[in-house]
């Protein structure tokens, strides 16, 4: 499915150079990073991050010993306008989607947002925003 | 009370006394135990060639595989009907190590731990606050029968809860304590943090420490700190629990009840015995036990060996405290672990892999266990609460099984180094 954007989660220990060995390996390597999210616990962290080229990257980084994982998020595009965010999200909800976590970024004007939830509810999520006429983001908008 | 007259036999006496126990109890577990017999009959020696003392070297070990391996009352050398108290400690492969007393052997028990507590001074006017892990460990019902029949009051505190701890020795005005030297300075640290003055607020005039090895330095540290004398209790459940030797007032060496387990050092690689003073593994053998005797017990403890007479007036041999392990035991708290056994849970839990590294520290002054696994690839999630509940399930499990509390630490998959050749799997940062 084209709305799948193959989104890098790698698993980091907490402390001091992790993150920086992923992103000069990522660098070195010619990837660039779209987007990034750090999810911490008390002794490691999730990098999960969206690049242009994430077979590549995947490559990249299991060449360096780090342990990858590519799964399947969707980007929404909203306005800046108060309440277009809380409408995608209430949409998600009528249809019980449980959103795993979120994160967004800013581009030219509007906001990028973008969700993981259940692999079960992942065709659900996109064609309900889509029949209410959410923008969702082609995957190849980022593999460039 | 002073102490016993089997405590201060002549060595000819003691040695004909030990004699005549070892072949009563060879007899036994001759014609008791199959596993005996056949490792008896598999050296080629029966009961009946034992005509010294020393010919005991001619008859093989017990190791604790083969404790596991009759698991759970294989080794056991009477009925059911007469064991009256069963306890255990921690397997490997998951089967626990089970031992098993008769009333007989509870009076042993009793005794041996009891004259420990008479060179500590105690007396049925004593109060003892029992600070040793009671349950399926030896420590803390090991002091406990003891003290109880010497008709000493018992406070079975059990260990932790630091502060409740504080306040009932306080409140109650124990005059005693047991425990691990590590707890006591535990206390000690804690206590001067609660604003307790430790000369004035507490009636302790003595202590009984044992479960760990301890330094000088520690040891004088401990009975400075709390104003107590400090004597140390050596023991292990596969021979009776605490009991089996003790220091007195005037040595730090510890007076082996040699009337009741003789011992022998040998050298761990050779298997052969070593002379007086020179170090090496400590080789049991019980000459009183009903419930479960045991014959040339390999400890796993090197320590050595005098039999020089002790300013106290007591002719049992003395050994000094536990110098290390012939084997890869940690001693964590008082709680023996092995690497082995760790690994043996973790391989339980799905999602990390055998690549681990078992750290030991000091946080303050206890053992802290910390143990890197990695993660398996395969099932690595892009789900950190999936994560944090598969640290949780590893803690969780190596708590039930070992009964100690390990910090888990998830590390990624291939990022343990990886030595030439043996894994360093354990690195002891304590000392």
């Amino acid at each position: 499915m084209s709305y799948a954007i193959k989104q890098l989660s790698v698993f980091l220990e907490n402390k001091p150079g992790e993150l920086g060995f992923l992103t000069k390996t990522l660098s070195q390597g010619g990837v660039s990073i779209k987007s990034i999210l750090l999810a911490d616990s008390s002794d490691f962290g999730l990098a999960r991050t969206l690049v242009d080229d994430p077979e590549k990257a995947k490559a990249v980084l299991e060449n360096h010993g780090l342990s990858v994982r590519l799964t399947d998020v969707f980007g929404v595009r909203i306005d800046d306008v108060v309440g277009s965010f809380d409408r995608v999200v209430s949409l998600l909800s009528a249809k019980e989607i449980n959103i795993l976590y979120c994160y967004s970024f800013y581009e030219s004007s509007s906001g990028i947002f973008i969700f993981s939830v259940p692999k079960e509810q992942f065709d659900e999520a996109v064609l309900a925003l889509i029949a209410h006429g959410v923008e969702i983001i082609q995957a190849q908008h980022f593999y460039m | 009370m002073t102490c016993t007259k089997a405590e201060t036999l002549d060595r000819a006496s003691l040695e004909a006394l030990q004699f005549f126990r070892l072949k009563e109890t060879l007899e036994r577990v001759y014609a008791r135990v199959p596993f005996y017999k056949n490792a008896f009959d598999g050296a080629g020696v029966s009961p009946r060639d034992i005509i010294a003392l020393c010919d005991l070297e001619r008859l093989p070990f017990t190791k604790k595989q083969d404790l596991r391996d009759n698991y759970p009352f294989g080794l056991f050398a009477v009925p059911m009907e007469q064991i009256v108290r069963i306890h255990s400690s921690s397997g490997t492969t998951g089967k626990p190590t089970v031992v098993g007393y008769t009333e007989h052997d509870m009076d042993v028990w009793a005794e041996v731990v009891g004259r420990i507590f008479t060179m500590g001074g105690l007396t049925s006017c004593d109060i003892l606050q029992n600070s040793t892990g009671y349950g399926l460990f030896t420590g803390g019902l090991g002091f406990h029968t003891a003290a109880e029949r010497m008709k000493i009051a018992v406070v079975p505190s059990s260990t932790g809860f630091t502060s409740r701890q504080l306040l009932l020795l306080k409140d109650f005005g124990a005059t005693a304590i047991t425990g691990t030297p590590s707890f006591a300075l535990h206390m000690a640290e804690l206590a001067k943090a609660e604003g307790y003055d430790l000369h004035k607020d507490f009636r302790l005039k003595v202590g009984f420490f044992g479960a760990e090895p301890a330094s000088r330095g520690l040891k004088e540290e401990i009975a400075t700190t709390w104003g107590i004398d400090y004597h140390e209790v050596y023991g292990l459940s596969e021979i009776i629990g605490p009991g089996v030797a003790g220091s007195c007032k005037h040595s730090a060496l510890l007076h082996i009840n040699e009337d009741h387990f003789y011992p022998e050092i040998i050298d761990s690689l050779t298997c052969k015995p070593v002379p007086d003073g020179q170090r090496g593994e400590l080789v049991i053998t019980t000459l009183t036990k009903h419930g479960l005797p045991i014959i040339r017990y390999r400890t796993g403890d090197i320590t050595s060996l005098t039999r020089e007479p002790c300013a106290c007036g007591r002719t049992l041999a003395r050994i000094e405290s536990i110098a290390g392990r012939s084997d890869d035991m940690l001693v964590i708290n008082g709680v023996n672990v092995f690497p082995s056994q760790i690994e043996h849970v973790l391989s339980c839990v799905q999602g990390v892999t055998l690549n681990y590294q078992i750290i030991a520290k000091k946080k303050g002054h206890l053992d802290k266990l910390e143990v890197d696994v990695e993660l398996d690839e395969s099932l690595m999630r892009d789900d950190v609460a999936a994560l944090e509940r598969l640290k949780k399930e590893c803690e969780r499990s190596l708590l039930n099984h070992l009964y100690i509390n390990v910090a888990i630490r998830l590390v990624a998959p291939k990022s343990i180094v990886r030595s030439e050749g043996k894994a360093v799997r354990v690195i002891d940062q304590r000392s």
